[in-house]
Protein backbone atom coordinates (compact mmCIF):
# COMPACT_ATOMS: atom_id res chain seq x y z
CA UNK A 1 0.00 0.00 0.00
CA UNK A 2 2.64 2.44 1.05
CA UNK A 3 4.73 1.37 -1.86
CA UNK A 4 1.89 2.18 -4.23
CA UNK A 5 1.48 5.64 -2.78
CA UNK A 6 5.15 6.22 -3.21
CA UNK A 7 4.94 5.37 -6.85
CA UNK A 8 2.01 7.74 -7.32
CA UNK A 9 3.92 10.50 -5.56
CA UNK A 10 6.87 10.02 -7.81
CA UNK A 11 4.68 10.00 -10.91
CA UNK A 12 3.15 13.24 -9.75
CA UNK A 13 6.58 14.78 -9.53
CA UNK A 14 7.62 13.53 -12.93
CA UNK A 15 4.41 14.33 -14.74
CA UNK A 16 4.14 17.62 -16.52
CA UNK A 17 1.90 20.35 -15.25
CA UNK A 18 -1.39 21.12 -16.92
CA UNK A 19 -1.25 24.37 -18.82
CA UNK A 20 -3.77 26.34 -20.79
CA UNK A 21 -2.56 28.08 -23.87
CA UNK A 22 -4.28 30.18 -26.47
CA UNK A 23 -3.76 29.30 -30.09
CA UNK A 24 -4.77 32.26 -32.15
CA UNK A 25 -6.40 34.57 -33.00
CA UNK A 26 -3.04 35.62 -34.40
CA UNK A 27 -1.35 32.27 -34.69
CA UNK A 28 0.32 31.62 -38.05
CA UNK A 29 -1.37 28.28 -38.50
CA UNK A 30 -4.75 29.04 -36.98
CA UNK A 31 -7.26 29.70 -39.70
CA UNK A 32 -8.55 33.20 -39.81
CA UNK A 33 -9.33 34.63 -36.43
CA UNK A 34 -10.01 31.44 -34.52
CA UNK A 35 -9.02 31.52 -30.89
CA UNK A 36 -8.50 27.96 -29.66
CA UNK A 37 -8.13 27.52 -25.94
CA UNK A 38 -6.04 24.42 -25.46
CA UNK A 39 -5.68 22.71 -22.13
CA UNK A 40 -2.58 20.63 -22.42
CA UNK A 41 -0.41 18.31 -20.46
CA UNK A 42 2.95 18.44 -22.10
CA UNK A 43 2.24 18.01 -25.75
CA UNK A 44 -1.01 16.19 -25.14
CA UNK A 45 -4.35 17.95 -25.56
CA UNK A 46 -6.83 17.48 -22.75
CA UNK A 47 -9.42 19.90 -24.01
CA UNK A 48 -9.75 22.17 -27.01
CA UNK A 49 -12.31 24.89 -26.91
CA UNK A 50 -12.91 27.16 -29.89
CA UNK A 51 -13.60 30.73 -28.84
CA UNK A 52 -15.34 32.35 -31.75
CA UNK A 53 -16.84 35.71 -32.52
CA UNK A 54 -13.86 37.88 -33.43
CA UNK A 55 -15.36 38.56 -36.83
CA UNK A 56 -18.94 39.01 -35.74
CA UNK A 57 -20.67 41.70 -37.74
CA UNK A 58 -24.31 40.98 -37.03
CA UNK A 59 -25.07 39.93 -40.58
CA UNK A 60 -28.46 38.48 -39.69
CA UNK A 61 -29.48 41.70 -37.97
CA UNK A 62 -28.27 43.81 -40.87
CA UNK A 63 -30.62 41.85 -43.13
CA UNK A 64 -33.63 42.98 -41.14
CA UNK A 65 -32.88 46.58 -42.03
CA UNK A 66 -32.27 46.14 -45.73
CA UNK A 67 -34.47 45.53 -48.73
CA UNK A 68 -34.35 41.96 -49.94
CA UNK A 69 -32.15 42.68 -52.95
CA UNK A 70 -29.82 44.95 -51.00
CA UNK A 71 -28.67 42.12 -48.79
CA UNK A 72 -26.90 40.18 -51.56
CA UNK A 73 -23.53 41.98 -51.18
CA UNK A 74 -23.50 41.09 -47.49
CA UNK A 75 -23.72 37.39 -48.28
CA UNK A 76 -20.45 37.76 -50.20
CA UNK A 77 -18.80 38.44 -46.91
CA UNK A 78 -19.93 35.25 -45.22
CA UNK A 79 -17.74 32.59 -46.73
CA UNK A 80 -15.49 35.01 -48.55
CA UNK A 81 -13.60 32.17 -50.22
CA UNK A 82 -16.63 31.31 -52.33
CA UNK A 83 -18.93 34.30 -52.53
CA UNK A 84 -20.83 32.88 -55.48
CA UNK A 85 -22.26 29.97 -53.49
CA UNK A 86 -23.47 32.28 -50.74
CA UNK A 87 -25.16 34.53 -53.27
CA UNK A 88 -26.87 31.50 -54.69
CA UNK A 89 -28.11 30.24 -51.32
CA UNK A 90 -29.59 33.62 -50.49
CA UNK A 91 -31.24 34.45 -53.78
CA UNK A 92 -32.71 30.96 -53.98
CA UNK A 93 -34.30 31.40 -50.57
CA UNK A 94 -35.86 34.72 -51.58
CA UNK A 95 -37.08 33.21 -54.84
CA UNK A 96 -38.69 30.41 -52.91
CA UNK A 97 -40.40 32.93 -50.65
CA UNK A 98 -41.66 34.77 -53.71
CA UNK A 99 -42.81 31.52 -55.26
CA UNK A 100 -40.86 32.09 -58.47
CA UNK A 101 -38.22 29.41 -58.06
CA UNK A 102 -39.62 27.51 -61.03
CA UNK A 103 -39.61 30.52 -63.36
CA UNK A 104 -35.89 31.24 -63.40
CA UNK A 105 -34.69 31.06 -67.02
CA UNK A 106 -32.45 28.15 -67.90
CA UNK A 107 -29.54 30.31 -68.95
CA UNK A 108 -29.49 31.99 -65.55
CA UNK A 109 -29.57 28.62 -63.80
CA UNK A 110 -26.74 27.27 -65.93
CA UNK A 111 -24.62 30.35 -65.32
CA UNK A 112 -25.31 30.01 -61.61
CA UNK A 113 -24.24 26.39 -61.63
CA UNK A 114 -21.04 27.20 -63.50
CA UNK A 115 -19.98 29.97 -61.16
CA UNK A 116 -21.01 28.02 -58.06
CA UNK A 117 -18.89 25.07 -59.13
CA UNK A 118 -15.99 27.39 -59.92
CA UNK A 119 -16.42 28.78 -56.42
CA UNK A 120 -16.25 25.24 -55.05
CA UNK A 121 -12.94 24.73 -56.86
CA UNK A 122 -11.64 28.07 -55.61
CA UNK A 123 -12.62 27.23 -52.06
CA UNK A 124 -11.14 23.73 -52.07
CA UNK A 125 -7.94 24.99 -53.67
CA UNK A 126 -7.45 27.50 -50.91
CA UNK A 127 -8.49 24.95 -48.30
CA UNK A 128 -5.88 22.46 -49.45
CA UNK A 129 -3.27 25.15 -50.02
CA UNK A 130 -3.61 26.67 -46.57
CA UNK A 131 -3.60 23.22 -45.05
CA UNK A 132 -0.41 22.34 -46.89
CA UNK A 133 1.33 25.48 -45.72
CA UNK A 134 0.29 24.71 -42.14
CA UNK A 135 1.95 21.31 -42.56
CA UNK A 136 5.06 22.98 -43.94
CA UNK A 137 4.54 22.40 -47.66
CA UNK A 138 4.82 25.92 -48.98
CA UNK A 139 5.18 24.85 -52.61
CA UNK A 140 1.77 23.22 -52.76
CA UNK A 141 0.26 26.39 -51.32
CA UNK A 142 1.78 28.55 -54.01
CA UNK A 143 0.59 26.22 -56.74
CA UNK A 144 -2.93 26.08 -55.32
CA UNK A 145 -3.08 29.85 -55.16
CA UNK A 146 -2.00 30.05 -58.78
CA UNK A 147 -4.97 27.95 -59.85
CA UNK A 148 -7.30 29.77 -57.51
CA UNK A 149 -6.16 32.96 -59.17
CA UNK A 150 -7.54 31.59 -62.44
CA UNK A 151 -10.94 31.12 -60.79
CA UNK A 152 -10.80 34.65 -59.47
CA UNK A 153 -9.86 35.95 -62.92
CA UNK A 154 -12.97 34.26 -64.25
CA UNK A 155 -15.08 35.84 -61.53
CA UNK A 156 -13.57 39.21 -62.32
CA UNK A 157 -14.47 38.75 -65.94
CA UNK A 158 -18.08 37.81 -65.37
CA UNK A 159 -19.02 39.81 -62.29
CA UNK A 160 -16.52 42.63 -61.95
CA UNK A 161 -15.09 41.61 -58.61
CA UNK A 162 -12.69 38.90 -57.56
CA UNK A 163 -13.96 37.92 -54.16
CA UNK A 164 -17.06 39.93 -53.33
CA UNK A 165 -18.83 39.05 -56.53
CA UNK A 166 -22.51 39.90 -55.85
CA UNK A 167 -23.14 38.22 -59.17
CA UNK A 168 -26.58 36.82 -58.55
CA UNK A 169 -29.78 38.72 -58.12
CA UNK A 170 -33.21 37.65 -57.01
CA UNK A 171 -34.71 36.29 -60.19
CA UNK A 172 -31.57 35.51 -62.13
CA UNK A 173 -28.05 36.83 -62.55
CA UNK A 174 -26.85 40.38 -62.96
CA UNK A 175 -24.62 40.12 -66.00
CA UNK A 176 -24.63 37.88 -69.03
CA UNK A 177 -21.55 35.94 -70.01
CA UNK A 178 -19.96 36.18 -73.42
CA UNK A 179 -18.11 33.67 -75.57
CA UNK A 180 -14.76 34.90 -74.27
CA UNK A 181 -15.75 33.92 -70.77
CA UNK A 182 -16.89 30.47 -71.85
CA UNK A 183 -13.61 29.93 -73.71
CA UNK A 184 -11.66 30.89 -70.62
CA UNK A 185 -13.73 28.53 -68.48
CA UNK A 186 -12.98 25.76 -70.94
CA UNK A 187 -9.29 26.57 -70.64
CA UNK A 188 -9.61 26.32 -66.90
CA UNK A 189 -11.44 22.98 -67.11
CA UNK A 190 -8.58 21.73 -69.29
CA UNK A 191 -5.77 23.08 -67.12
CA UNK A 192 -6.95 22.20 -63.61
CA UNK A 193 -6.83 18.36 -63.87
CA UNK A 194 -3.15 18.53 -64.92
CA UNK A 195 -2.44 20.70 -61.94
CA UNK A 196 -4.35 18.39 -59.62
CA UNK A 197 -2.06 15.60 -60.81
CA UNK A 198 0.84 17.82 -59.83
CA UNK A 199 -0.54 18.27 -56.31
CA UNK A 200 -0.93 14.53 -56.20
CA UNK A 201 2.77 14.14 -56.87
CA UNK A 202 3.65 16.77 -54.31
CA UNK A 203 1.29 15.75 -51.54
CA UNK A 204 -0.58 12.47 -51.90
CA UNK A 205 2.52 10.29 -52.09
CA UNK A 206 4.62 12.42 -49.79
CA UNK A 207 5.42 10.54 -46.61
CA UNK A 208 5.43 13.62 -44.40
CA UNK A 209 1.99 14.59 -45.65
CA UNK A 210 0.74 11.04 -45.10
CA UNK A 211 2.13 10.79 -41.61
CA UNK A 212 0.77 14.13 -40.56
CA UNK A 213 -2.71 13.29 -41.83
CA UNK A 214 -3.31 9.55 -41.99
CA UNK A 215 -5.39 8.33 -39.03
CA UNK A 216 -5.37 11.79 -37.48
CA UNK A 217 -8.72 13.20 -36.49
CA UNK A 218 -10.71 10.18 -37.62
CA UNK A 219 -14.43 10.37 -37.06
CA UNK A 220 -16.94 7.60 -37.66
CA UNK A 221 -19.96 8.07 -39.85
CA UNK A 222 -22.30 7.90 -36.89
CA UNK A 223 -20.39 10.52 -34.90
CA UNK A 224 -20.12 12.72 -37.94
CA UNK A 225 -23.89 12.67 -38.40
CA UNK A 226 -24.49 13.29 -34.72
CA UNK A 227 -22.21 16.31 -34.78
CA UNK A 228 -24.19 17.73 -37.67
CA UNK A 229 -21.34 17.47 -40.16
CA UNK A 230 -22.15 18.29 -43.75
CA UNK A 231 -20.24 18.67 -46.96
CA UNK A 232 -16.83 17.16 -47.68
CA UNK A 233 -16.20 16.49 -43.99
CA UNK A 234 -19.26 14.25 -43.73
CA UNK A 235 -18.63 12.50 -47.02
CA UNK A 236 -15.06 11.73 -45.96
CA UNK A 237 -16.57 9.57 -43.22
CA UNK A 238 -18.36 7.51 -45.82
CA UNK A 239 -21.83 9.06 -45.85
CA UNK A 240 -22.82 9.86 -49.44
CA UNK A 241 -24.99 12.84 -48.50
CA UNK A 242 -24.88 15.59 -51.07
CA UNK A 243 -28.01 17.66 -51.54
CA UNK A 244 -27.04 18.40 -55.11
CA UNK A 245 -27.80 14.74 -55.70
CA UNK A 246 -30.28 13.82 -53.00
CA UNK A 247 -32.65 16.77 -53.11
CA UNK A 248 -31.58 18.46 -56.34
CA UNK A 249 -32.02 22.20 -56.53
CA UNK A 250 -31.44 24.53 -59.47
CA UNK A 251 -30.60 22.36 -62.50
CA UNK A 252 -28.25 19.90 -60.84
CA UNK A 253 -30.52 16.99 -61.75
CA UNK A 254 -29.59 17.48 -65.40
CA UNK A 255 -25.91 16.79 -64.87
CA UNK A 256 -24.12 13.55 -64.49
CA UNK A 257 -21.64 13.53 -61.64
CA UNK A 258 -20.52 11.27 -58.81
CA UNK A 259 -20.47 11.92 -55.11
CA UNK A 260 -17.08 10.74 -53.90
CA UNK A 261 -16.94 9.30 -50.39
CA UNK A 262 -14.08 8.49 -48.05
CA UNK A 263 -13.58 5.44 -45.85
CA UNK A 264 -12.02 6.29 -42.54
CA UNK A 265 -13.01 9.88 -42.09
CA UNK A 266 -9.51 10.97 -41.13
CA UNK A 267 -7.70 14.07 -42.29
CA UNK A 268 -6.14 12.27 -45.25
CA UNK A 269 -9.56 11.14 -46.48
CA UNK A 270 -10.84 14.68 -46.20
CA UNK A 271 -7.95 15.80 -48.37
CA UNK A 272 -8.50 13.10 -50.99
CA UNK A 273 -12.19 13.85 -51.03
CA UNK A 274 -11.65 17.52 -51.77
CA UNK A 275 -9.34 16.61 -54.62
CA UNK A 276 -11.95 14.20 -56.02
CA UNK A 277 -14.71 16.74 -55.60
CA UNK A 278 -12.90 19.31 -57.70
CA UNK A 279 -12.75 16.85 -60.57
CA UNK A 280 -16.49 16.27 -60.26
CA UNK A 281 -17.08 20.02 -60.26
CA UNK A 282 -15.13 20.29 -63.48
CA UNK A 283 -17.34 17.57 -64.96
CA UNK A 284 -20.43 19.56 -64.06
CA UNK A 285 -18.96 22.76 -65.49
CA UNK A 286 -18.09 21.02 -68.73
CA UNK A 287 -21.59 19.61 -69.15
CA UNK A 288 -23.12 22.98 -68.34
CA UNK A 289 -20.91 24.64 -70.96
CA UNK A 290 -21.88 22.06 -73.57
CA UNK A 291 -25.58 22.49 -73.04
CA UNK A 292 -25.63 26.21 -72.31
CA UNK A 293 -29.02 27.47 -73.50
CA UNK A 294 -29.68 30.89 -74.97
CA UNK A 295 -32.27 33.24 -73.64
CA UNK A 296 -32.83 35.81 -70.94
CA UNK A 297 -30.71 35.86 -67.78
CA UNK A 298 -33.43 36.93 -65.38
CA UNK A 299 -37.15 36.41 -64.91
CA UNK A 300 -39.56 38.68 -66.70
CA UNK A 301 -41.28 40.03 -63.61
CA UNK A 302 -40.67 43.78 -63.61
CA UNK A 303 -41.30 44.10 -59.87
CA UNK A 304 -38.46 41.80 -59.00
CA UNK A 305 -36.09 42.42 -61.89
CA UNK A 306 -36.36 45.96 -63.25
CA UNK A 307 -36.22 46.38 -67.04
CA UNK A 308 -32.83 46.84 -68.68
CA UNK A 309 -31.32 50.34 -68.65
CA UNK A 310 -31.82 51.13 -72.31
CA UNK A 311 -35.49 50.14 -72.09
CA UNK A 312 -36.33 52.73 -69.47
CA UNK A 313 -35.72 55.89 -71.49
CA UNK A 314 -38.62 55.72 -73.90
CA UNK A 315 -41.15 53.80 -71.87
CA UNK A 316 -42.84 55.44 -68.90
CA UNK A 317 -44.00 52.11 -67.51
CA UNK A 318 -40.45 50.77 -67.42
CA UNK A 319 -39.16 53.93 -65.79
CA UNK A 320 -41.76 53.62 -63.05
CA UNK A 321 -40.75 50.02 -62.42
CA UNK A 322 -37.13 51.08 -62.22
CA UNK A 323 -37.85 53.85 -59.72
CA UNK A 324 -40.10 51.61 -57.69
CA UNK A 325 -37.52 48.82 -57.53
CA UNK A 326 -34.67 51.12 -56.56
CA UNK A 327 -36.53 53.17 -54.00
CA UNK A 328 -38.67 50.57 -52.26
CA UNK A 329 -37.76 47.12 -53.53
CA UNK A 330 -40.36 44.41 -53.77
CA UNK A 331 -42.63 42.80 -51.20
CA UNK A 332 -42.43 39.16 -50.26
CA UNK A 333 -45.61 37.36 -49.21
CA UNK A 334 -46.05 36.57 -45.56
CA UNK A 335 -44.67 33.23 -44.42
CA UNK A 336 -41.47 31.39 -43.76
CA UNK A 337 -39.12 29.50 -46.04
CA UNK A 338 -35.97 27.50 -45.65
CA UNK A 339 -33.78 26.76 -48.57
CA UNK A 340 -30.35 25.20 -48.65
CA UNK A 341 -27.57 24.54 -51.10
CA UNK A 342 -24.52 22.33 -51.01
CA UNK A 343 -21.83 24.92 -50.43
CA UNK A 344 -18.12 24.11 -50.69
CA UNK A 345 -17.92 23.66 -46.93
CA UNK A 346 -21.25 21.98 -46.33
CA UNK A 347 -24.92 22.73 -46.34
CA UNK A 348 -25.55 26.43 -46.39
CA UNK A 349 -29.12 27.12 -45.40
CA UNK A 350 -31.07 30.36 -45.37
CA UNK A 351 -34.26 30.71 -43.38
CA UNK A 352 -36.44 33.73 -44.00
CA UNK A 353 -39.41 34.82 -41.97
CA UNK A 354 -41.38 37.37 -43.90
CA UNK A 355 -44.13 39.64 -42.58
CA UNK A 356 -45.24 40.70 -46.03
CA UNK A 357 -43.09 43.86 -46.28
CA UNK A 358 -40.02 44.72 -48.34
CA UNK A 359 -37.62 43.67 -45.60
CA UNK A 360 -37.23 40.29 -43.94
CA UNK A 361 -38.67 40.12 -40.44
CA UNK A 362 -35.98 37.65 -39.46
CA UNK A 363 -33.22 35.97 -41.40
CA UNK A 364 -31.27 33.02 -40.10
CA UNK A 365 -28.22 31.52 -41.72
CA UNK A 366 -27.25 27.92 -41.16
CA UNK A 367 -23.55 28.10 -41.79
CA UNK A 368 -21.47 24.92 -42.20
CA UNK A 369 -18.22 26.27 -40.71
CA UNK A 370 -19.90 26.99 -37.39
CA UNK A 371 -21.43 23.54 -37.15
CA UNK A 372 -18.29 21.74 -38.29
CA UNK A 373 -16.14 23.56 -35.79
CA UNK A 374 -17.88 22.14 -32.73
CA UNK A 375 -16.13 18.83 -33.32
CA UNK A 376 -12.72 20.34 -32.45
CA UNK A 377 -12.81 19.20 -28.84
CA UNK A 378 -13.98 15.69 -29.69
CA UNK A 379 -11.31 15.16 -32.35
CA UNK A 380 -8.39 16.84 -30.60
CA UNK A 381 -8.66 15.01 -27.29
CA UNK A 382 -5.64 12.84 -26.55
CA UNK A 383 -3.82 14.03 -29.66
CA UNK A 384 -0.78 16.22 -29.89
CA UNK A 385 -0.41 19.91 -30.54
CA UNK A 386 0.78 19.36 -34.10
CA UNK A 387 -2.28 17.24 -34.89
CA UNK A 388 -4.61 20.01 -33.81
CA UNK A 389 -3.27 22.09 -36.68
CA UNK A 390 -3.96 19.28 -39.14
CA UNK A 391 -7.45 18.66 -37.78
CA UNK A 392 -8.36 22.32 -37.87
CA UNK A 393 -7.10 22.72 -41.43
CA UNK A 394 -8.91 19.59 -42.56
CA UNK A 395 -12.24 20.96 -41.29
CA UNK A 396 -11.58 24.02 -43.44
CA UNK A 397 -13.55 26.59 -41.46
CA UNK A 398 -13.92 30.16 -42.66
CA UNK A 399 -14.54 32.75 -40.04
CA UNK A 400 -16.49 35.26 -42.01
CA UNK A 401 -19.09 32.55 -42.13
CA UNK A 402 -18.63 31.04 -38.69
CA UNK A 403 -18.87 34.34 -36.83
CA UNK A 404 -21.36 35.93 -39.24
CA UNK B 1 -1.06 -17.74 -51.42
CA UNK B 2 -0.89 -15.51 -54.42
CA UNK B 3 -2.19 -12.62 -52.38
CA UNK B 4 0.54 -13.03 -49.83
CA UNK B 5 3.17 -12.88 -52.50
CA UNK B 6 1.62 -9.68 -53.86
CA UNK B 7 1.62 -8.04 -50.49
CA UNK B 8 5.22 -9.08 -49.87
CA UNK B 9 6.15 -7.53 -53.19
CA UNK B 10 4.32 -4.33 -52.43
CA UNK B 11 6.02 -4.28 -49.06
CA UNK B 12 9.36 -4.55 -50.75
CA UNK B 13 8.63 -1.79 -53.25
CA UNK B 14 7.41 0.31 -50.36
CA UNK B 15 10.70 -0.14 -48.55
CA UNK B 16 12.67 0.56 -51.69
CA UNK B 17 10.58 3.65 -52.37
CA UNK B 18 11.29 4.89 -48.89
CA UNK B 19 14.97 4.05 -48.95
CA UNK B 20 15.56 5.90 -52.21
CA UNK B 21 13.25 8.81 -51.34
CA UNK B 22 11.16 8.18 -54.42
CA UNK B 23 8.24 10.22 -53.07
CA UNK B 24 10.43 13.26 -52.51
CA UNK B 25 12.11 12.81 -55.86
CA UNK B 26 8.72 12.89 -57.58
CA UNK B 27 7.82 16.12 -55.81
CA UNK B 28 11.21 17.63 -56.62
CA UNK B 29 10.73 16.76 -60.27
CA UNK B 30 7.59 18.88 -60.29
CA UNK B 31 9.20 21.85 -58.59
CA UNK B 32 12.41 21.68 -60.62
CA UNK B 33 10.34 21.48 -63.78
CA UNK B 34 9.04 24.93 -62.97
CA UNK B 35 12.57 26.36 -63.14
CA UNK B 36 12.24 26.39 -66.89
CA UNK B 37 8.60 27.35 -67.20
CA UNK B 38 6.93 30.67 -67.91
CA UNK B 39 6.62 33.23 -65.13
CA UNK B 40 3.12 33.46 -63.71
CA UNK B 41 3.58 36.39 -61.35
CA UNK B 42 3.38 40.10 -62.06
CA UNK B 43 6.20 42.49 -61.39
CA UNK B 44 3.88 44.75 -59.43
CA UNK B 45 4.30 47.58 -58.50
CA UNK B 46 7.71 48.18 -60.04
CA UNK B 47 7.23 47.31 -63.69
CA UNK B 48 3.80 45.89 -64.36
CA UNK B 49 0.22 46.48 -63.40
CA UNK B 50 -2.96 44.50 -63.74
CA UNK B 51 -5.71 46.50 -65.40
CA UNK B 52 -8.96 44.78 -64.48
CA UNK B 53 -11.55 43.60 -66.94
CA UNK B 54 -14.15 46.06 -68.13
CA UNK B 55 -16.85 45.08 -65.67
CA UNK B 56 -14.59 45.85 -62.74
CA UNK B 57 -16.30 47.63 -59.89
CA UNK B 58 -13.69 49.99 -58.53
CA UNK B 59 -13.67 53.66 -57.63
CA UNK B 60 -16.75 55.55 -58.79
CA UNK B 61 -16.64 58.05 -61.59
CA UNK B 62 -19.14 60.77 -62.41
CA UNK B 63 -19.53 61.28 -66.11
CA UNK B 64 -20.39 63.94 -68.64
CA UNK B 65 -22.22 63.72 -71.93
CA UNK B 66 -20.35 64.36 -75.22
CA UNK B 67 -21.04 68.10 -74.90
CA UNK B 68 -19.35 68.22 -71.55
CA UNK B 69 -22.50 68.64 -69.49
CA UNK B 70 -22.79 66.70 -66.27
CA UNK B 71 -25.04 63.69 -66.59
CA UNK B 72 -26.10 63.71 -62.96
CA UNK B 73 -29.59 65.12 -62.40
CA UNK B 74 -29.40 64.74 -58.62
CA UNK B 75 -32.34 62.39 -58.48
CA UNK B 76 -30.83 60.70 -55.41
CA UNK B 77 -31.70 57.23 -56.67
CA UNK B 78 -28.11 56.09 -56.17
CA UNK B 79 -28.18 57.02 -52.51
CA UNK B 80 -31.51 55.24 -52.11
CA UNK B 81 -30.20 52.08 -53.75
CA UNK B 82 -27.03 51.99 -51.68
CA UNK B 83 -27.14 49.30 -48.98
CA UNK B 84 -24.74 51.21 -46.75
CA UNK B 85 -26.03 54.77 -47.24
CA UNK B 86 -22.62 55.99 -48.23
CA UNK B 87 -23.62 58.43 -50.99
CA UNK B 88 -24.71 61.95 -50.11
CA UNK B 89 -26.51 63.92 -52.81
CA UNK B 90 -27.78 67.46 -52.33
CA UNK B 91 -29.57 68.89 -55.37
CA UNK B 92 -29.73 72.48 -56.53
CA UNK B 93 -31.16 74.51 -59.37
CA UNK B 94 -28.77 75.60 -62.12
CA UNK B 95 -29.90 76.66 -65.59
CA UNK B 96 -26.50 77.77 -66.91
CA UNK B 97 -26.07 74.51 -68.78
CA UNK B 98 -23.82 72.80 -66.31
CA UNK B 99 -25.90 69.64 -66.34
CA UNK B 100 -28.17 67.98 -68.83
CA UNK B 101 -31.15 69.25 -66.82
CA UNK B 102 -31.80 72.29 -64.66
CA UNK B 103 -31.38 70.18 -61.58
CA UNK B 104 -27.77 69.41 -60.74
CA UNK B 105 -25.91 68.08 -57.75
CA UNK B 106 -24.61 70.69 -55.34
CA UNK B 107 -22.91 67.98 -53.29
CA UNK B 108 -22.21 64.49 -54.47
CA UNK B 109 -19.99 62.78 -51.99
CA UNK B 110 -19.10 59.19 -51.35
CA UNK B 111 -17.67 57.64 -48.22
CA UNK B 112 -15.36 54.93 -49.53
CA UNK B 113 -14.73 53.18 -46.23
CA UNK B 114 -18.39 52.23 -46.07
CA UNK B 115 -18.77 51.33 -49.72
CA UNK B 116 -19.18 47.65 -50.57
CA UNK B 117 -18.38 48.18 -54.25
CA UNK B 118 -21.54 46.32 -55.10
CA UNK B 119 -22.43 48.48 -58.09
CA UNK B 120 -26.05 48.99 -57.10
CA UNK B 121 -25.64 52.76 -57.48
CA UNK B 122 -24.50 52.25 -61.06
CA UNK B 123 -27.50 50.01 -61.73
CA UNK B 124 -29.84 52.53 -60.17
CA UNK B 125 -28.66 55.67 -61.94
CA UNK B 126 -31.16 56.50 -64.68
CA UNK B 127 -28.71 58.70 -66.61
CA UNK B 128 -25.59 56.49 -66.28
CA UNK B 129 -23.90 59.38 -64.51
CA UNK B 130 -22.29 57.30 -61.79
CA UNK B 131 -20.24 54.34 -62.96
CA UNK B 132 -17.80 52.16 -61.15
CA UNK B 133 -14.41 52.67 -62.73
CA UNK B 134 -11.23 50.62 -62.75
CA UNK B 135 -9.17 52.45 -60.18
CA UNK B 136 -8.42 50.09 -57.33
CA UNK B 137 -5.41 51.44 -55.49
CA UNK B 138 -7.39 53.09 -52.73
CA UNK B 139 -5.17 52.66 -49.70
CA UNK B 140 -4.66 55.91 -47.85
CA UNK B 141 -3.10 57.34 -44.73
CA UNK B 142 -5.78 59.61 -43.31
CA UNK B 143 -9.53 59.86 -43.04
CA UNK B 144 -9.78 62.88 -45.29
CA UNK B 145 -8.86 60.83 -48.34
CA UNK B 146 -11.53 58.23 -47.73
CA UNK B 147 -14.15 60.63 -49.04
CA UNK B 148 -14.43 61.69 -52.65
CA UNK B 149 -16.49 64.64 -53.76
CA UNK B 150 -18.04 65.65 -57.06
CA UNK B 151 -15.02 67.53 -58.38
CA UNK B 152 -12.67 64.61 -57.86
CA UNK B 153 -15.04 62.08 -59.33
CA UNK B 154 -15.76 64.20 -62.40
CA UNK B 155 -12.12 64.13 -63.48
CA UNK B 156 -11.39 62.08 -66.55
CA UNK B 157 -10.48 58.54 -65.42
CA UNK B 158 -6.94 57.44 -66.22
CA UNK B 159 -8.07 54.24 -67.84
CA UNK B 160 -10.52 54.73 -70.68
CA UNK B 161 -13.63 52.60 -70.46
CA UNK B 162 -13.00 50.92 -73.78
CA UNK B 163 -9.57 49.59 -72.86
CA UNK B 164 -9.38 45.82 -72.45
CA UNK B 165 -8.11 44.43 -69.19
CA UNK B 166 -4.78 42.68 -68.88
CA UNK B 167 -1.19 43.09 -67.80
CA UNK B 168 0.36 46.41 -68.75
CA UNK B 169 3.82 47.86 -68.35
CA UNK B 170 3.90 50.42 -65.57
CA UNK B 171 6.18 52.62 -63.55
CA UNK B 172 6.20 53.14 -59.85
CA UNK B 173 5.89 56.71 -58.60
CA UNK B 174 6.92 57.18 -55.02
CA UNK B 175 7.34 60.63 -53.55
CA UNK B 176 6.14 62.78 -50.71
CA UNK B 177 2.92 63.66 -52.47
CA UNK B 178 1.79 60.33 -53.78
CA UNK B 179 2.46 56.63 -54.07
CA UNK B 180 1.15 55.38 -57.35
CA UNK B 181 1.62 52.89 -60.14
CA UNK B 182 1.22 54.60 -63.47
CA UNK B 183 0.43 52.16 -66.28
CA UNK B 184 1.64 52.62 -69.83
CA UNK B 185 -1.54 51.84 -71.72
CA UNK B 186 0.20 51.10 -75.00
CA UNK B 187 2.32 48.24 -73.77
CA UNK B 188 0.35 45.13 -72.97
CA UNK B 189 1.66 41.66 -72.38
CA UNK B 190 -0.06 38.32 -72.34
CA UNK B 191 -1.17 36.97 -68.99
CA UNK B 192 0.03 33.52 -67.99
CA UNK B 193 -3.17 31.78 -69.09
S1 LIG C 1 -21.03 50.48 -54.88
FE1 LIG C 1 -22.71 49.81 -53.55
S2 LIG C 1 -22.06 50.39 -51.49
FE2 LIG C 1 -20.77 51.53 -52.91
S3 LIG C 1 -21.79 53.47 -53.18
FE3 LIG C 1 -22.52 52.16 -54.81
S4 LIG C 1 -24.38 51.23 -54.00
FE4 LIG C 1 -23.27 52.10 -52.26
S1 LIG D 1 -25.60 59.87 -59.97
FE1 LIG D 1 -27.37 59.14 -61.10
S2 LIG D 1 -28.68 58.23 -59.55
FE2 LIG D 1 -27.19 59.46 -58.46
S3 LIG D 1 -28.20 61.44 -58.20
FE3 LIG D 1 -27.02 61.57 -60.07
S4 LIG D 1 -28.44 60.99 -61.69
FE4 LIG D 1 -29.36 60.33 -59.76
Amino acid sequence: MSENENIEDREELLSTKKVTISMGPQHPSAHGVLHLILEMQGEKILRAEPDIGYLHRGTEKIAENLLYHQFTPYTDRLDYMSAMSNNMAYVMAVEKALGIEGDIPDRAEYLRVIVAELARCASHLLGIGAWAVDMGALTAFLYCIREREMCLDLFEMISGARMTCSYMRVGGVRYDADQKFFDKVRDFVRILPEKLDEYNKLLTGNRIWIQRNRDIGAISAEDAINFGFTGPNLRASGVPWDIRKDTPYSVYDRFDFDVPVGEKGDCFDRYLLRMAEMRQSLRIIEQALDSMPDGPIAVDIPDVVPPAKDAIYDNMENLIHHFKYVSSGFTVPEGEVYSAIEGPKGILGVYILSDGTEKPYRLKLRVPSFVNLQVMDFLSKETYMADVVAILSSLDPVFGECDK
Amino acid sequence: MKEKKGSALSCLTDILNKAFFIDFAKGLKVTLGYNMSKIVTLNYPDREKWIPYQRWRGLHTLNRDPDGRELCVACELCSRACPTDCITVIPMEDDTGRGIADRVAKVWEIDLVRCLFCGFCQDACPTTAVRLGREYELACKDWSSTKRDRQQLLEEPEIPETLMGGVYKASFVFNKKEVKVVPDLTKKRKNFW
